[in-house]
């Protein structure tokens, strides 16, 4: 039996990522009043009991999470939330490792960029926004697929 | 009047200086223009988009880079005619433009210099050898048939992909400029994986070329990974001579100077 767990490293500082994709978006005149980017990262994991301690692993690397800069959060689901996109490579290979470094019990890793546009009370742009930000900026289909709630 | 090539300076671009000092050399008039300065772009016959990290590959390599206003001026000079070269992030921003192959919409990117299939930055000395027929190609005018020009390949995405399609129409419809091949021509596997073993893409009207190597990283005696480098050893003039990559930009020099009204 396998299970995907999925983490969202975001930035307890300032994400310049986010505010350049924010600025971007808005010369091409997509209304967002705020830019969210989080890191997701992906385990597939075998046996009910493997990987157990994955979140204190997890924690643990650096390359995926700096406890100086960044927040680690492990979602219940494992796919985007509603109002948010992941941009993936389109053919990707599953990495076995990160940072040179194999988990216990995790056969695969996977790592997607999420994106929300938000508006001025905070809440999603409407859905035909994020697409056009999807279309036009965010994800460039040569290489990469967006996935949506 | 001499031809006046501009020089397109983003955020995060680091190889303005080698770049400018190719194009000086085979004998154009070159200035660096900066990105907060597109309304000064509208008097230059070609323009070089050089190597770098425009805004810090955020996003993706040339995506923001590929939208900010400095490129409006530069795509109108492509669509006009003009002469556009782009090396390593400069051809990223082209792709992201959609400039080259140039297939789709413009800013609809239809092909991409992706990460490389290592998931590392690789720095290694290639060739580069002309695959199109030299009239499709006059952004490099005079340039003789499966010409090999030597560079530096130093990237973490140059890795050509597109949808399988795409790559045939790249193939097929005379796109592919350039592949990876060892000095005497001869094809060899690309170190970042590229599609078609792709080093460099040329739009419709091979006006506007993309390279990921350094041609201009490999243009003077003492750069060079061969044994020209030592046989100049102790002669100033020898070590300091344009040889190499220079042939590329003495191809672009031809025929910028052949737009100019005289």
């Amino acid at each position: 039996m396998s299970a995907t767990r999925t983490f969202a490293v975001t930035l307890t500082i300032p994400d310049n990522e986010a505010f350049t994709a924010y600025e971007t978006l808005g010369r091409l005149g997509i209304p967002a009043a705020r830019v969210v980017r989080a890191d997701i990262w992906q385990f597939d994991v075998d046996g009910a009991g493997a990987a157990d301690d994955l979140a204190r692993t997890v924690a643990s690397i650096e390359t995926i999470h700096n406890p100086n800069k960044h927040r680690l959060a492990e979602r219940a689901s494992d796919r985007p939330a509603p109002g948010e996109v992941w941009i993936a490579p389109r053919d990707e290979a599953p990495a076995t490792t990160v940072a040179g470094r194999a988990i216990h019990g995790v056969r695969a890793i996977r790592r997607r960029t999420a994106w929300r546009l938000l508006d001025d009370a905070g809440h999603d742009v409407a859905p035909a926004d994020l697409d056009r930000a999807v279309e036009t900026f965010l994800c460039n289909p040569a290489f990469q697929v967006a996935i949506t709630a | 009047m001499s031809a006046v090539v501009a020089i397109v300076v983003f955020p995060g671009t680091n190889s303005e200086d080698e770049t400018l000092r190719a194009v000086r050399a085979v004998g154009l008039e070159v200035e660096l223009v900066h990105w907060s300065q597109p309304e000064k772009l509208e008097r230059f016959d070609a323009f070089v988009l050089p190597g770098g990290f425009a805004y810090e590959d955020r996003i993706r390599a040339g995506a923001v880079a590929a939208h900010d206003a400095v490129m409006d001026p530069v795509i109108d000079a492509a669509q006009a005619g003009k002469f556009v070269l782009g090396i390593c992030n400069g051809a990223q921003i082209l792709a992201e433009a959609g400039l080259v192959p140039g297939t789709g919409p413009l800013r609809r990117p239809t092909a991409a210099f992706a990460p490389n299939a290592s998931g590392r930055f690789e720095s290694v000395h290639v060739h580069l050898r002309l695959t199109v027929a030299p009239e499709r190609i006059p952004i490099l005018g005079g340039i003789g048939a499966g010409t090999v020009i030597p560079a530096w390949a130093s990237h973490g995405d140059g890795r050509l992909a597109a949808p399988s399609d795409e790559l045939a129409r790249i193939e097929h419809d005379g796109h592919l400029a350039f592949v990876y091949c060892d000095r005497d021509g001869n094809e060899v596997s690309a170190p970042n994986g590229s599609a078609l073993n792709c080093a460099g893409l040329v739009n419709r009207a091979g006006n506007v070329l993309a390279i990921m190597p350094h041609p201009e990283r490999d243009a003077w005696t003492y750069q060079h990974l061969d044994e020209s480098r030592d046989a100049a050893r102790g002669d100033a003039r020898a070590v300091l001579a344009p040889s190499g990559g220079i042939a590329l930009f003495e191809h672009f020099a031809q025929v910028v100077r052949g737009k100019v009204p005289a």
